[in-house]
């Protein structure tokens, strides 16, 4: 597959602002990674000590009361605001790590290489990989660092793809030519030529990748295969669902805010990934 | 066309491939016995008849690719293995959760095309306005909304609360209903993880299809058809909506994978008893052999669903037949 060579401007010569939909993305990153960082300051209690008698309903002592072995619930959405960034965002640099190089490589070798790569990312995308990652998370036993890797190492093809098409553009680029020409070598030219091109592209993949990575891992967490001595949201909403929360009053104070949370943070990296998209490159602009 | 379809042949087949390579190796590159993770965990209780038996069905005592064969043979024969902890086939235990996962699954994927066609087609044609703009915003949100977040909320306010509808499983454990009651209270047992799941299922059509309408309407052809006199309605219908659901035809196959993940999490918090169900229950119990042969079956699924797509396509594209 070749893309014709396109004289497609990689800066444009005035670009569109960032709009209101980005700056929304990017209070309510700032607003939960300040949570996240000012966590001993701002809960109440620790929130992995039993502070009060358990399912308490709110009060002034417990804003959103206690769980089913008394300890602080807001304490613990505030602290699991830590492991659930944490884990968004370390899932999301594996992924886009592999996946930029993967998309480099594939882009800028073209031929077998490139064929090769993108059936691998053709592969991936056909795994039903929640299912995967059950299997994977199942034999691995529950651990913080195996959901770190497993995530990272499933979510990589889409931010290859993308980094490859750009690749692509970059490549006939003049200044590209011209340091083959002079006998660069190819690893170089990756290097120091592709590579600073697609960065800011990679980035915009890396913030939509750490919102799907946040919403696997509360997922997994919620199916129980989480990390049980470090709390995330969807933790949180695992022990709700086993203890019925749902069915009583309680689900007011210990499902909705969790949830809340995870949907918060997700749209957060979504919003600033789309409008970043948008922002880097005008040909991807979605109407948004 | 057949170099095409020969293409898409040998990545279903690697990807089966690498599937049932994973499910070989993951329980012999454990740490201690592989028969931990082929009996499950009770396996100090077997009596040694069955320890033999459970050697002969896996060759044990053999050499590892001689195992690798014999495993592709019994999956060849559909011999799923035998569920220790269950006392039962995993093939007729699958077999029972089958159709409850097709009902919940079919339905949902093809409520959320319809729905999500309409509305991003909806939307696009009065791109700006409010409809487009509200739709967009809370398509934007229910893709970010947690699908199992979601189930519970449903349950909390329409089972729980309102008590519309029953809270959990397939039909009302105990009740003798046949005839028109049996299939009311299936369908009642239904609506919460159907809307669930087409609920989550709906934005990704419906952002493609808004995609791929604003795309068509920048076309000539709309321009022309409108000049030539056609009223709005019939520009719409015609000529702008059928070529843009061709975008719409691809991410259906997309969804398949997609939606193979959401339903493990809307049956495990509905309790309905579908294949996500099952493979929650099989993660619950450390029933590894029960684990595997799930995920083979949804991994077999999405492949088979796949190929139904990909066949299906040069029907609804013209184009790809000439190819």
């Amino acid at each position: 597959m070749t893309v014709a060579a396109q004289s497609v401007p990689l800066v444009p010569s005035r670009r569109p602002a960032l709009g209101p939909v980005g700056w929304l993305g990017l209070a309510l990153l700032a607003a939960l990674t300040l949570t996240a960082f000012f966590a001993p300051v701002l809960s109440p209690h620790n929130p992995e000590e039993t502070v009060g008698d358990p399912f308490q309903a709110p009060s002034r002592a417990h804003p959103l009361g206690t769980n089913d072995i008394g300890q602080d619930i807001l304490s613990e959405l505030i602290y699991g605001a830590r492991i659930s960034l944490t884990i968004g965002f370390l899932a999301a640099g594996i992924a886009v790590g592999i996946g930029t190089t993967v998309g480099i490589v594939a882009g800028f070798l073209g031929g077998w290489a490139d064929a090769a790569l993108m059936r691998i990312v053709d592969l991936v995308l056909v795994i039903p990989f929640l299912p995967l990652m059950i299997l994977l998370a199942a034999y691995l036993g529950p651990s913080y660092w195996n959901i770190i890797i497993v995530i990272g190492v499933l979510v990589w093809a889409r931010p290859a793809r993308v980094v490859r098409s750009q690749v692509l553009s970059v490549k006939s680029l003049d200044y590209v030519e011209a340091a083959l020409a002079l006998g660069s070598r190819s690893a170089r030219v990756m290097l120091r030529h592709i590579l600073p091109a697609v960065l800011p592209l990679a980035l915009a993949q890396f913030i939509l990748a750490a919102s799907n990575a946040i919403l696997i891992e509360a997922s997994l967490s919620f199916l129980g295969l989480g990390d049980p001595t470090a709390k995330s949201w969807g933790s949180v909403l695992y022990y709700a669902q086993v203890r019925n929360a749902f069915l009583s009053g309680a689900w007011l104070w210990w499902v909705v805010p969790p949830g809340l949370l995870i949907t918060a943070a997700t749209l957060g990296f979504a919003f600033t990934g789309f409008a970043l998209e948008a922002y880097l490159n005008p040909r991807v602009r979605r109407g948004v | 066309m057949w170099r095409f379809f020969a293409g898409r042949g040998a990545q279903y087949l690697l990807v089966l491939g690498l599937t049932v390579t994973l499910n070989f190796a993951l329980p012999r590159m454990m740490p201690g016995s592989p028969m931990v993770f082929l009996a499950g965990e009770d396996v100090g209780f077997l009596e040694p008849q069955q320890r033999a038996q459970l050697y002969a069905l896996y060759g044990l005592d053999q050499p590892q690719w001689r195992q690798f064969l014999t495993y592709l043979g019994n999956l060849a024969r559909g011999e799923l293995g035998y569920s220790f902890q269950r006392g039962r086939p995993i093939a007729a235990m699958i077999g029972e959760r089958l159709p409850y996962t097709l009902l919940l699954v079919g339905l949902a994927l093809v409520l959320a095309t319809l729905i999500g066609a309409a509305l991003g087609a909806l939307a696009a044609w009065r791109r700006g306005g409010s409809f487009d703009l509200g739709t967009l915003g809370v398509a934007m949100l229910f893709e970010s909304v947690p699908s199992f977040w979601l189930g519970m909320i449903l349950i909390a306010v329409f089972a729980a609360g309102l008590k519309w509808f029953p809270i959990f499983g397939a039909v009302t454990a105990g009740a003798a209903l046949s005839g028109w009651a049996l299939v009311v209270d299936r369908a009642r047992h239904l609506a919460l993880p159907l809307a669930t799941l087409t609920l989550i299922t709906i934005p990704g059509t419906y952002l493609i299809m808004r995609y791929s309408m604003l795309a068509v309407l920048g076309e000539q052809y709309i321009a022309t058809a409108r000049a030539k006199g056609l009223a709005e309605r019939v520009v719409l219908r015609r000529h702008a909506v059928r070529n843009a659901l061709l975008p719409v035809a691809t991410v259906f196959m997309l969804n398949l994978g997609f939606i193979a993940s959401g339903a493990t999490v809307t049956e495990t918090v509905f309790s309905y008893p579908g294949i996500g169900r099952l493979l929650y229950e099989a993660v619950l119990n450390r029933d590894y052999p029960v684990l595997q042969g799930t995920f083979f079956i949804i991994t077999v699924s999405v492949i088979a669903a796949n190929i139904l797509a990909d066949l299906a396509y040069p029907f609804i594209d013209p184009r790809v037949r000439r190819r």
